[in-house]
C-alpha cells in the first residue's frame, strides 16, 4: 500500500509539472484529489489492511494529499504569474493559398550548358579564355590554313564588315592569338558567340555558341585527343555516353575528325533524331596543323597538338528536348522560366 | 554525289549490301548522307544509290572511280582500274602553246588559268537519244538526259571525275579553239540562255569570232550540239582551282563542271577521258576519230614524293601500327612505296590527290585505312598546373548568381540590330550608340548592324512577352556591344550588362496592396545596389542623368569610383510606345568591365557589434529640388555625425504643401550611434545630435524637426 501511495504521489507531481495551462491543472486535480480521484480511491483499501499498520498508513496519506495540495498551488501560482497567450486556434489560415515571395531568375539552358563544359574541362586541366567576335581575315582564315579562293571558306557562309573584317563564323580563330601570347603547353578552351549566313528555322540560326578546345605540347597524340573527348562524353552524359570519330576535312587540322556522341534520346539504337545511326554529330576535331603551328612561331617537329569545337545549341536541346533553336534566342519568359 | 551501287560495282569486286558499303565509306571519310532506292522509269529493278557528301579537299571522290579506289583501300577488295586509251591518245600531238593539226588548231593564251587543254575531233556523228542503260545511269545520278552526245560527257563526268566538253565543230569559226582571258565589255549567251556579261576575271573558250565557253562553268549557246550536229570537238581541259570559282561565284552559277573543277581534278586524266567518251560516243552516235588528239600542254604534271617516317606516325597518332602495314596502306590507295632504309619511306602520290603534299597529310592516310575506331584512346599526361577560372570569370558567375537571386531571368539576344532599333530607343541621330559597324551582307533588313547597346534587344523580348499576354517580365542579359575605335580595323567588345522588369515581382499577388505589388524606379535601382554590393564594390554614387530612352525625372546614373558605369530608370513614355509597352518598364544597362575592375570578392569579416546601438530620428524640410538630394543630406548628417554614428537611414520622405509648406520637402531618418568598446551615454549621443542638427542648420539651411 504505501508503495503503491508512493508512486501515486510521483505520477501526481509529474503531472502537476506539465501542466501547461489551468484548464489542464484542473484536470489532474480532478484526476488525483477530486473526491472520485485516485488518491481518494487508494484511501478506501486502507479498510482492508491489518489495524496495527493502518495509522501509519494514514499519516502517510496525509502527507501526500498535503504535498500534492502544495505543489498543486504552487503550480496554479506559476501559471497564473505567466502573461495571457490568446488562443490561437480560430486564427487560421487557408494553407492551400499560394505563397507570396520573390520569383527567382532562371539560368539560360545554353549558358547552362555552356558552364557544365567548361567545368569538365576545367577538371582535364583546360583553362578558359575569349576572343573577338569581330575578327580580321588573317585570324580568321590565313593562321587556319585556309588555301586562298578555295572551297573550304563557302562552308563557312561568313557575315563580313568589310574585305578585312568579318564574324568569325568558329571559335577556332581564338586558337592563333591564343598561342600567339603563350608558350606551350597551351591547354585552352574558348566558349564564345559565333555566326554564319544561315537562313533561321528550328535547326539553324545565323547566331550560335560553340566552345573550342586546344592542347599543344609535347608529344601530345591523336589518340589522346580520342581520350579527352571520350572522357568529357562520359563526364557529360554517363557511362554508356560515347564519342565517335570519324574522318574530316578542316583546313587547320590534320588528321582531322568529325566528333559523334551517341545520341542520347536512344541511347545508340537508333531513333529519329539521329537519322538512325545512333550517333549525333556534335563538331569537328583534330590534330593542329603543322602550318597553324609554325605560323605562330612553335617548331612543329617538336610540339604536336589537338584541337576541337562543339556545337552548344544541340547539346541544350537534346538535354532539355527543346524542338526550337529560335526560342534561345527569343527572350519568351514562359520559355526561360522553366529552368 | 549519287553513286549507283551496280556502277560502283563495274570498278570493285565488293559483295556488300549497299548500307553496309555506305557504313564503311562513312567511316572512312566519305560521308554517305543516304542510301536511296532508284527506279528508272522503264520500271526497272530498283537500284540502291549511295548519296556522299564529298569534303572540299577530295576533288579526287567525285566520280564513280574514286569511289571505288577509297572503297577499295578502305575494304582491301579488289580495284578493277579502268585503262582506257585509244590510239588517238596514245599518240597525241603535243605542243606547249599551239598546235594545228588537220582542221583544227587549239591555242593556250593563259597558261595560269588554263595548263592543259586536250581536244579530239569525231565526224560523222548521229544526234539521237542516248541508249536506255545510259539513260538510266545519268538518271539514277540525278542528270537530265539530254542527247547521246552530251550524255556521254555527262557519262565519263560521273565515271572518271573528268568533266568534258562537246562543241558542234562545223559551228566553230576556222576550227579554231583560243583559251583567255575575258576583254573588257565581252558578252557570252550561255547554254541556259543566259546573256552573261564578262570581265576580265573570267577564263573564256573562244574562237577567232568571240567567247564560245566560260571555261569550266558552262558552255555556250552558239556552239551547243543540236540534232543536225555532225562533227563534235570534245575538250578535256585542266583549269585553275581558284579561277573557275571565281567566276562561278561572281556569276552565282555554280555546275557539275566548275564544283569539281574548284576542288580539283587529276591533270593527267584529259586524255584517258578523251578515249574514254570517244570510244562511247562511236558506240552511240556512231562516227569516227578525226586524226589524233591535240594536247597542248604548258607544263608536265608529275607526281610528288613524299618522305614519310613511320616512327613520327605512331608518335603523332599515338599508335603502334608496323611499318610494313603503313606500306600497304598507302599502296591500297594507290601510292607507290619504297622503303629506303627501317626510318624512312618515300611515297609517291598520284597527281589525283594534291592534299597530300607533306608527311603529316601521309599520315592521315595511314590513320583513316588504319581506322580512327583502332586509334587507343588515352589522356594526355604532363598536367602543368591545374586549371581555374579567372578572378574575372568568377566574378561574372558571381554577378550571374546575384541577377538571378533579384529575380531576373537570364536571356540572350542577337549581336546584330536594325538602326531603326536605335531610333525607337530615342537616340537622336549623331548619338555615340548610333555610330555602329555595318554588315556588308547582311541577310536581313533586321539585322544590319552589330549592336552599341542591349537595351533594344531586352525592350524587343518585353514587346514579344506582352504580345505573348506575358505581363511579368524581369530579364538581363551579359554580353558584348561593338564599339567602332579610332585607328583600329577591329571594334572594342566591352561587355554590358542590362536588366528589364515590369509588373509584379512575386510568385502571387493576392491580397496585396496594389502599391506594393508591381516594380517601380526603387525596385530596378536596388537590383543594382545588390549587384555591386554582391560584387563587393566599394566608392558607388548616384545622380540625376538625362538619357534620350528614359523617364527625364526617374533616371540616374551610376557612378563607380567617379566612373560613369551606366543608366537606371524608368522608359519613357515615348519609348514605351515605340515598342507597345502599356506598363512602366524599367531598365539598366551598366559597363560590365567597369564593374568587374571594380569587383572585390575576398569578403573580409568585421566583428560583430557586442553593444545595442543608441537610436535617435530626425526630420529635415529643405527645397524640393535636385540641389538638396537625399544623398546630400545624408552626407551632411554623416559628416556631423563622427565616428560614432554607425548608419543613418530615410523612413519618410513626403511633400505636402498645407503641412509644410510648397516647394519643399520633408526628409526624415533614423540614426545608429555605437562606440566599439562602450555603451554611449544619453549626454554623449545628444551631444551628437546636436552637432547635426546644427550643421544641416548651417549647411542646407534646413528646418530640423528635432524627434526625442
Ligand atoms: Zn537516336
Amino acid at each position: 500500500m504505501l508503495e503503491q501511495l508512493q508512486q501515486l504521489a510521483d505520477e501526481a507531481l509529474a503531472a502537476i509539472a506539465q501542466a501547461e495551462d489551468e484548464k489542464q491543472l484542473e484536470q489532474v486535480r480532478v484526476k488525483y484529489l477530486g473526491r472520485k480521484g485516485l488518491l481518494r480511491q487508494l484511501q478506501q483499501g486502507i479498510k482492508d489492511i491489518p489495524a496495527e499498520q493502518r495509522p501509519a498508513v494514514g499519516k502517510k496519506f496525509n502527507e501526500v494529499s498535503a504535498q500534492l495540495k502544495e505543489a498543486f498551488a504552487g503550480r496554479q501560482e506559476e501559471l497564473a504569474a505567466r502573461p495571457a497567450v490568446e488562443d490561437a486556434s480560430a486564427d487560421r489560415v487557408d494553407v492551400t493559398l499560394p505563397g507570396r515571395t520573390l520569383r527567382i531568375g532562371k539560368q539560360h539552358p545554353l549558358l547552362a550548358t555552356l558552364e557544365r563544359m567548361t567545368e569538365i574541362f576545367i577538371g582535364l586541366g583546360f583553362s578558359v579564355v575569349e576572343g573577338p567576335e569581330v575578327e580580321n581575315y588573317y585570324y580568321s582564315f590565313e593562321a587556319l590554313n585556309y588555301p586562298p579562293d578555295h572551297p573550304a571558306m563557302d562552308e563557312q557562309m561568313t557575315f563580313y564588315i568589310s574585305n578585312n573584317v568579318l564574324l568569325r563564323s568558329q571559335t577556332s580563330t581564338v586558337q592563333v592569338r591564343a598561342m600567339e601570347r603563350m608558350q606551350p603547353p597551351v591547354r585552352i578552351i574558348v566558349p564564345g558567340r559565333c555566326f554564319r549566313r544561315d537562313n533561321v528555322d528550328a535547326t539553324h540560326c545565323h547566331t550560335f555558341y560553340q566552345l573550342e578546345g586546344l592542347l599543344v605540347d609535347e608529344g601530345v597524340t591523336f589518340a589522346d585527343l580520342k581520350g579527352t573527348l571520350e572522357a568529357f562524353a562520359t563526364a557529360m552524359y554517363g557511362e554508356q555516353c560515347h564519342m565517335r570519330f570519324r574522318p574530316d576535312f578542316f583546313p587547320f587540322t590534320e588528321p582531322s575528325a568529325e566528333i559523334a556522341l551517341t545520341c542520347i534520346l536512344c541511347g545508340g539504337k537508333g531513333c529519329r533524331v539521329c537519322s538512325h545511326t545512333g550517333w549525333l554529330e556534335v563538331g569537328g576535331s583534330g590534330m593542329v596543323d603543322p602550318n597553324v603551328l609554325e605560323g605562330v612561331g612553335y617548331d612543329s617537329e617538336r610540339y604536336t597538338g589537338f584541337a576541337f569545337g562543339m556545337g552548344i545549341e544541340r547539346l541544350a536541346m537534346l538535354m532539355h528536348g527543346i524542338d526550337d533553336i529560335r526560342l534561345f534566342y527569343s527572350g519568351d519568359m514562359r520559355f526561360l522560366e522553366q529552368f | 554525289m549519287r553513286i549507283p551501287c551496280d556502277w560502283l560495282k563495274e570498278y570493285i569486286e565488293i559483295d556488300l549490301p549497299a548500307e553496309e558499303i555506305g557504313r564503311v565509306l562513312t567511316m572512312g571519310g566519305l560521308e554517305v548522307e543516304q542510301v536511296v532506292e532508284h527506279r528508272d522509269e522503264a520500271g526497272g529493278a530498283a537500284e540502291p544509290v549511295l548519296v556522299t557528301s564529298v569534303t572540299s579537299n577530295r576533288g579526287d571522290l567525285l566520280s564513280v572511280v574514286g569511289t571505288a579506289r577509297h572503297l577499295s583501300a578502305l575494304t582491301g577488295r579488289c580495284l578493277r582500274a579502268p585503262s582506257y586509251s585509244s590510239p588517238a591518245t596514245e599518240s597525241p600531238v603535243t605542243a606547249d602553246r599551239r598546235v594545228e593539226l588537220g582542221p583544227v588548231t587549239v591555242e593556250i593564251i593563259d597558261a595560269e588559268g588554263c595548263p592543259r587543254y586536250c581536244a579530239l575531233l569525231i565526224e560523222g556523228i548521229q544526234v539521237g537519244p542516248s541508249p536506255q542503260w545510259m539513260q538510266a545511269r545519268l538518271e539514277a545520278a540525278g542528270l537530265r538526259a539530254i542527247n547521246n552526245v552530251v550524255d556521254c560527257t555527262n557519262y565519263v563526268m560521273l565515271e572518271l571525275g573528268q568533266p568534258l566538253h562537246a562543241f558542234d565543230f562545223h559551228l566553230l569559226a576556222d576550227g579554231h579553239v583560243i583559251v583567255r582571258k575575258a576583254r573588257a565589255g565581252e558578252t557570252l549567251t550561255t547554254l541556259d540562255g543566259i546573256d552573261r556579261r564578262l570581265t576580265p576575271d573570267d577564263l573564256l573558250i573562244c574562237d577567232p569570232g568571240g567567247p564560245i565557253a566560260l571555261a569550266g562553268v558552262m558552255g555556250g549557246a552558239s556552239t551547243e550540239i543540236h540534232a543536225g550536229s555532225t562533227a563534235v570537238l570534245l575538250e578535256a581541259a585542266h583549269f585553275h582551282p581558284a579561277t573557275v570559282r571565281k567566276t562561278s561565284l561572281r556569276l552565282g552559277l555554280s555546275t557539275e563542271a566548275s564544283y569539281r573543277f574548284e576542288r580539283h581534278v587529276d591533270p593527267n586524266l584529259p586524255l584517258v577521258a578523251l578515249a574514254r567518251v570517244a570510244e562511247l560516243i562511236i558506240q552511240t552516235a556512231g562516227g569516227q576519230i578525226k586524226g589524233q588528239a591535240i594536247d597542248v600542254k604548258t607544263r608536265a604534271f608529275s607526281p610528288r614524293t613524299v618522305t614519310l617516317r613511320p616512327a613520327r606516325c605512331n608518335a603523332l597518332l599515338g599508335t603502334d601500327i608496323a611499318p610494313r602495314q603503313m606500306s600497304d596502306y598507302l599502296k591500297r590507295l594507290g601510292f607507290e612505296v619504297r622503303r629506303a632504309n627501317e626510318d624512312l619511306v618515300q611515297v609517291t602520290v598520284p597527281t589525283a590527290r594534291p592534299d597530300v603534299q607533306r608527311e603529316v597529310d601521309l599520315i592521315e592516310e595511314i590513320a583513316v585505312i588504319h581506322g580512327y575506331d583502332n586509334i587507343p584512346l588515352t589522356i594526355p599526361g604532363k598536367l602543368a598546373a591545374s586549371a581555374v577560372l579567372t578572378v574575372e570569370q568568377r566574378t561574372e558567375r558571381r554577378a550571374r548568381h546575384i541577377l538571378r537571386a533579384c529575380g531576373l531571368n537570364e536571356t540572350i539576344s542577337f549581336s546584330m540590330i536594325s538602326p531603326r532599333d536605335l531610333q525607337k530607343l530615342g537616340l537622336p541621330p549623331g548619338h555615340p550608340q548610333t555610330n555602329c559597324l555595318s554588315l556588308a551582307n547582311p541577310m536581313s533588313e533586321e539585322y544590319t548592324v552589330m549592336r552599341t547597346t542591349l537595351l533594344p534587344s531586352l525592350l524587343a523580348a518585353a514587346q514579344h512577352n506582352i504580345n505573348q499576354r506575358v505581363t511579368e517580365i524581369a530579364l538581363y542579359e551579359i554580353n558584348r556591344v561593338y564599339l567602332p575605335q579610332e585607328g583600329s580595323e577591329l571594334p572594342s567588345e566591352p561587355k554590358r550588362v542590362a536588366g528589364l522588369v515590369t509588373g509584379s515581382p512575386f510568385t502571387a499577388r493576392w491580397n496585396m496592396p496594389r502599391s506594393a505589388e508591381l516594380v517601380d524606379f526603387f525596385w530596378i535601382k536596388g537590383i543594382v545596389e545588390q549587384l555591386c554590393e554582391g560584387l563587393g564594390i566599394q566608392e558607388l554614387a548616384w545622380a540625376r542623368a538625362n538619357h534620350p530612352a528614359f523617364h527625364p525625372g526617374r533616371c540616374a546614373r551610376l557612378l563607380v569610383s567617379g566612373r560613369d558605369a551606366g543608366v537606371v530608370g524608368e522608359m519613357s513614355p515615348e519609348v514605351q510606345q515605340n515598342f507597345d509597352l502599356p506598363e512602366k518598364v524599367y531598365a539598366f544597362e551598366l559597363d560590365f568591365d567597369l564593374l568587374i575592375e571594380k569587383a572585390n570578392l575576398t569578403n573580409v569579416y568585421k566583428p560583430l557589434p557586442r553593444l545595442p546601438a543608441a537610436l535617435r530620428d530626425v526630420a529635415v524640410i529643405v527645397p524640393d529640388t535636385d540641389e538638396f538630394s537625399a544623398a546630400r543630406v545624408m552626407e551632411t548628417i554623416k559628416a556631423a555625425g563622427g565616428e560614432y554614428l554607425a548608419a543613418v537611414e530615410p523612413f519618410d520622405v513626403f511633400t505636402d504643401p498645407k503641412r509644410i509648406g510648397p516647394g519643399r520637402r520633408s526628409l526624415a531618418f533614423s540614426l545608429q550611434f555605437r562606440a566599439p568598446d562602450r555603451a554611449l551615454t544619453s549626454e554623449e549621443v545628444e551631444a551628437m545630435m546636436e552637432a547635426i542638427y546644427a550643421r544641416l542648420e548651417k549647411e542646407l539651411g534646413a528646418e530640423v524637426r528635432k524627434t526625442q
